[in-house]
């Protein structure tokens, strides 16, 4: 649209429309095509006339050479040509009407003389023992001229009209396709996202119909994923909901004050859980929809906090937690964000390992790759390979563990979702050390990438 | 009244076996489908409350092979599954009535008690016969119109009793109405419930048949 910028206001507002536009420009070429042509034509036929004069001249001089006398005579002719001749002694014998005096010439040959303003064509010749002398004005060549000229444009301007309308009904032919398409969309509820049909388009348009339609093949896609998200998330959330409904009567209904106890208890902790689920929900909405993050992060002094935040829970169960390795490892990132993975992995890790187990966190940066690989692992019942996969669906929960009082299923997916922005890949194993699960997530290192350019 | 309580979620679980139990219900309460399914075979159960989303084996692949072991006991779904074809999946499976969480637990309580009131042939909400009338919403036991107080112990001797006149319930068919699996059972806790009962309804109401058990006699 640059371009149109630059034309006059009201080019701009008529060639806002394709057929004004098309119109405008139309014409404009058509005149200027029209002019060269008037032009040229003009030019072409003021040529010939010169050389077809010149030539006519020439025959009448030399053939009335001898044969003039007898004063001043008419002419007819319509070549307005003015006639003079003068016998050897220079005495003039023959005139042609009168319409202009030419001035006696001296030089033989072809030579323009300007006459009281007019410019005439002169010749003058020796034959028959006389000068004779025709003259020409040369607007009458120049009349000649135009009117060749002007006869070849009159049949282009008098198309002009005819070529106008084709043209503009061409151009609405061709459109209204386009029209169609405008109709359909106008029409189109919002959660409608079926592709436009294509079919009959003008083949420049096809290829922004098809842009258009796989957009909404991805919104349909992402449209779909939040819709899912959202039936799950309050699928989920009945759980939650019909467990503090009941503690809530259970409370109402308790008969003693033991019985009023422990029914808080548990009402404290269904409300734990909810709460629990709902901020997960909030994480992982929250990270499947923000942009891609850009930041260099050292890892290590993230990956010892976690630990730390950590170490309390991990003592309650009588867990051993510790790091088994920790190498120094940038990678572009949101802090926050891996923070959250490192968080959940290490929750989870203390979650299946027993009572008295281990868990082992490393970050390895080797010298040799461009990876980083920060890797939780924990001596848990683990996960069996074919299970792996659906782990990190959404809300999926082992089809061999009852249902834990503090599990979202939301943990490895808030993970993935994570590490897929941040362009990691997410690894479920065996753990060859301890025995239980393996996660690793293996980033592509910044030191190793871009320095410079960050 | 015994029943089998069918759900892996803890939270969900507790709460309603301890509900479920002050409504004088006896309640046994599984946490994965295998564990239901082997349950269901080793005990009578008047109704099952089935959870879907099972560890180990689905709740309608129990419901089901309850279904194909011709167990006609009454099955109340609670589940989170609402969508329509879900609901229809789970009724045609053999399931005799739907709840979807979160549920009201009055609304669950009654539904409870309108399937025990259907599986036993009767539409009326109330038990009477020979002047003894139990209100189960209520848990109120009348004699002759006169109020008379049950503990809810007494109460699960003699409803089952009360539900079918002249039908003979052992001792052993009795206790299991009384008691879960991990309560105490003194050997003679029938005899103890039902010389209570003697007293406060008086002694023609539930007769003892020798070697056989006890039963309320038909008019």
């Amino acid at each position: 649209m640059s371009w149109a910028l630059r034309l006059p206001a009201w080019i701009r507002t008529t060639s806002a429309s394709l057929k004004g536009r098309l119109l405008i420009f139309l014409l404009g070429a058509v005149c200027l095509a029209a002019a060269l042509q008037a032009w040229s034509s003009y030019r072409t036929a003021l040529q010939e006339a010169d050389q077809i004069f010149d030539y006519h001249m020439q025959q009448m001089a030399l053939s009335l050479g001898g044969s003039l006398s007898g004063g001043v005579h008419d002419s007819n002719d319509d070549m307005e040509l003015v006639i003079q001749a003068w016998t050897a002694e220079g005495l003039q014998v023959f005139q042609s009407t009168a319409r202009a005096r030419m001035p006696a010439r001296a030089v033989l040959g072809f030579s323009n003389v300007t006459v009281n303003d007019h410019m005439y064509r002169v010749l003058s010749v020796q034959s028959g023992g006389q000068t004779v002398q025709v003259a020409q004005e040369l607007a009458v060549r120049e009349r000649l001229a135009r009117r060749l000229a002007v006869r070849t444009v009159v049949p282009v301007a008098a198309m002009v009209p005819l070529l106008m309308i084709v043209v503009g009904w061409v151009v609405s032919h061709s459109l209204a396709p386009v029209e169609r398409v405008r109709a359909q969309l106008s029409r189109r509820a919002a959660d409608d996202l079926a592709p436009v049909a294509s079919e009959g388009l003008p083949a420049e348009i096809q290829p922004m119909v098809g842009e258009f339609n796989s957009l909404l093949g991805r919104v349909q896609q992402s449209f779909e994923a939040q819709q899912h998200f959202v039936a799950d998330a309050a699928h989920e959330l009945r759980s939650p909901l019909t467990a503090l409904k009941l503690q809530v009567q259970l409370l109402q209904r308790a008969p003693d004050e033991a019985a009023r106890q422990l029914a808080q208890t548990r009402l404290a902790a269904g409300i734990d859980r909810a709460s629990r689920l709902v901020e997960q929900l909030l994480l992982l909405a929250r990270h499947d929809t923000q942009g891609a993050p850009r930041q260099p992060v050292v890892l290590a002094p993230l990956v010892e906090q976690v630990v730390g935040e950590h170490a309390a829970a991990a003592q309650a169960r009588g867990i051993d937690l510790g790091l088994a390795r920790l190498d120094a490892a940038t990678v572009p990132g949101q802090p926050d964000a891996l923070a959250v993975l490192m968080r959940n992995l290490v929750d989870n890790a203390i979650k299946y390992a027993p009572e008295g187990g281990k868990v082992d966190v490393s970050l390895v940066a080797e010298p040799g790759t461009r990876e980083v690989r920060l890797r939780v692992e924990d001596n848990g019942p683990g996960i069996p390979p074919q299970e792996r996969e659906r782990v990190l669906d959404r809300f999926y929960r082992s089809p061999d563990r009852p249902q834990e009082a503090s599990g979202s299923g939301l943990g490895l997916s808030i993970v993935n979702a994570i590490a897929e922005r941040h362009g990691a890949r997410l690894v479920l194993d065996a753990s060859q050390a301890l025995g239980g699960l393996r996660v690793d997530v293996v980033f592509a290192s910044a030191d190793a990438a871009a320095t410079p350019s960050v | 009244m015994r029943l089998l309580l069918v759900e892996d979620d803890q939270m969900i679980g507790e709460p309603l076996l301890d509900l479920l139990r002050a409504e004088s219900y006896a309640v046994d309460w599984v946490r994965d489908g295998e564990m239901a399914n082997t349950a269901l075979q080793s005990q009578n159960y008047d109704l099952m409350l089935l959870d879907l989303g099972l560890p180990r084996m689905d709740g309608l692949a129990v419901l089901r092979a309850a279904r194909a072991r011709k167990q006609r006991l009454p099955v109340l779904v609670m589940t989170a599954r609402d969508a329509l074809p879900q609901r229809v999946e789970g009724l045609d499976a053999g399931a005799d009535d739907y709840v979807i969480k979160p549920f009201e637990l009055d609304e669950l309580l009654a539904r409870v008690r309108a399937l025990l009131r259907r599986a036993q042939g009767r539409a009326e909400p109330i038990y009477e016969h020979l002047g003894v009338a139990l209100n189960p919403a209520t848990h109120e036991a009348t004699v002759n119109g006169q109020p008379v107080l049950l503990s809810a112990r007494e109460w699960s001797v003699l409803e089952p009793l009360l539900a079918r006149p002249g039908l003979v319930l052992s001792r052993q068919q009795i206790e299991e109405k009384l008691y879960g699996w991990k309560d105490e059972i003194s050997s003679n806790a029938v005899e103890v419930y039902v010389h209570g009962l003697r007293k406060k309804l008086g002694a023609g109401v539930i007769q003892t048949v020798r070697g056989l058990g006890y039963l309320v006699p038909k008019e």
